[in-house]
């Protein structure tokens, strides 16, 4: 179950997991908040009070596994540096992909893979499921969270559009899209011009503003005045922009020189 | 198929091809498209966000959020399986159909052995989840498209009998209003 209400989410332990500058000493009595998203620390009851309810928060580092690129992983790196959390990247080169080993290992074959703690997640959406879960993202409640899923799911649509366009057809489509996108934009324009809080849905961000802003983003680069008919969506980038930690995400230097796509074109 | 499977009714509205082209009701739709699905007040457009909100409501989206991570990876796996099963139907039927089912066991293994490892006999957990509805769903379609493509996965056939044999589900897919219904919207399957 989730827990909406109090914004808390806690996994009950069948063993104590203290790990080293994860928590103090485990005598120390921390609360585990996620209520407020910039804010997490760890409630561990004393381990000489065994009846008390043992709770361990995953303070493991999230570890990403991808290629060099930003490809799929955009939204999450930006959820995460908002929410001021580490994330661990193991760089994955289209050489060592192509042996086939950890292919092979992969669910699905595929990347990325992400990894909290001892749950394993493939799917790039499922992880920014997983973290708007974790970090106040995903609503205030179920109605909104719904209405969060449906807006992801159509900019994945986008995606999936923006995806084939970059590696099936570039040089032959990339006029006819650009035309066409204005299309596929006008529904995040109304929807946009309507919200009292500027974000998609209800009045704190959610793990699908931060996967529209990518894909944004990326159609800014490949169609450059792509937003200039969109005065809504156009503030709506510039104010994600200038949240402080995505700023300094998007001038951090490993975060700048990632191509966007992997086949070098945008 | 979820809703059947927990007992609640659907009233549905059926929009002909000949309606939808008038363009009204595109022009409605936040999207542009159908499906449209209404619970009292809410209304969603994305058939995932459907079954998400259906599976939330109905406890088929796991029993804690581990669970509900890992529904979500299965079910967005299924979908990347529907959108290749979507494009073959409706963009490359007849010259892609033998490619498409020669190279479908490559997509079925991993749904194969998750299964196979599985205690539950579902993809995530001890229940059922609304990533198993829509797995079942694309397995009987695929099931129509290439016959034999269930022959060498002995537990997704196993999955397939057991989810069709759930009598409310047994009960909907033996049901006249449900078994008239075209599976795909040019006649192709």
């Amino acid at each position: 179950m989730t827990h909406w209400q109090s914004g808390m989410s806690f996994v009950a332990a069948t063993q104590f997991a203290c790990k080293e500058g994860a928590c103090m000493t485990h005598q120390k009595k921390r609360q585990v908040l996620y209520k407020e998203r910039r804010a997490s620390f760890c409630a561990l009851h004393c381990l000489k009070q065994p009846s008390l309810p043992t709770l361990f928060c995953t303070m493991a580092p999230y570890t990403l596994t991808y290629f060099p690129v930003k490809g799929r992983c955009g939204a999450l790196k930006m959820m995460l540096a908002d929410n001021g959390q580490q994330l661990k990247e193991n760089v994955v080169s289209i050489e060592e992909w192509m042996k086939g080993d950890l292919k092979g290992s992969c669910l699905f074959g595929q990347l990325p893979k992400f990894e909290d703690g001892d749950l394993v997640l493939y799917q790039s959406n499922a992880m920014l499921r997983h973290l708007g879960r974790k970090h106040g993202a995903y609503g205030k409640k179920d109605c909104e969270a719904s209405l969060i899923d449906m807006m992801n799911d159509s900019v994945e649509d986008l995606r999936l559009k923006y995806i084939k366009l970059i590696y099936q057809e570039y040089e032959t489509g990339k006029e006819a899209y650009c035309k066409d996108l204005p299309n596929h934009l006008k529904p995040f324009e109304s929807i946009l011009s309507k919200s009292k809080s500027g974000f998609l849905v209800g009045d704190q961000i959610s793990f699908a503003d931060y996967n529209l802003f990518d894909l944004l983003l990326n159609h800014k680069v490949l169609c450059s005045a792509s937003l200039d008919s969109f005065p809504a969506l156009k503030s709506y980038v510039d104010k994600i922009a200038a949240r402080p930690k995505i700023k300094a995400l998007l001038e951090c230097e490993n975060f700048k020189k990632l191509p966007i796509n992997g086949n070098g074109k945008q | 198929m979820i809703l059947a499977d927990n007992e609640q009714k659907l009233k549905e509205n059926l929009v002909s091809r000949e309606e939808w082209m008038k363009g009204d009701k595109k022009g409605s739709c936040l999207f542009g498209q159908l499906p449209i699905f209404e619970d009292g007040d809410l209304v969603l457009y994305q058939s995932n966000a459907i079954l998400r909100h259906v599976g939330r409501k109905h406890g088929a989206y796991g029993k804690n959020d581990c669970e509900a991570s890992l529904i979500d990876m299965m079910n967005d796996s299924v979908e990347d399986l529907r959108l290749k099963y979507i494009k073959l139907i409706y963009q490359e039927y007849e010259t892609g159909k033998e490619a498409y089912c020669k190279d479908l066991p490559n997509h079925l293994k991993p749904f194969e052995s998750i299964l196979s490892k599985s205690k539950s006999g579902f993809l995530v957990g001890d229940q059922i989840s609304f990533a198993d509805y829509n797995l079942f769903d694309l397995l009987l379609n695929n099931k129509v498209l290439c016959s034999a493509s269930l022959d060498s996965f002995p537990t997704l056939k196993s999955y397939v009998d057991k989810i069709a044999a759930r009598p409310k589900i047994k009960a909907l897919l033996e049901c006249e209003n449900f078994k008239k219904l075209p599976i795909n919207g040019n006649g192709k399957q």
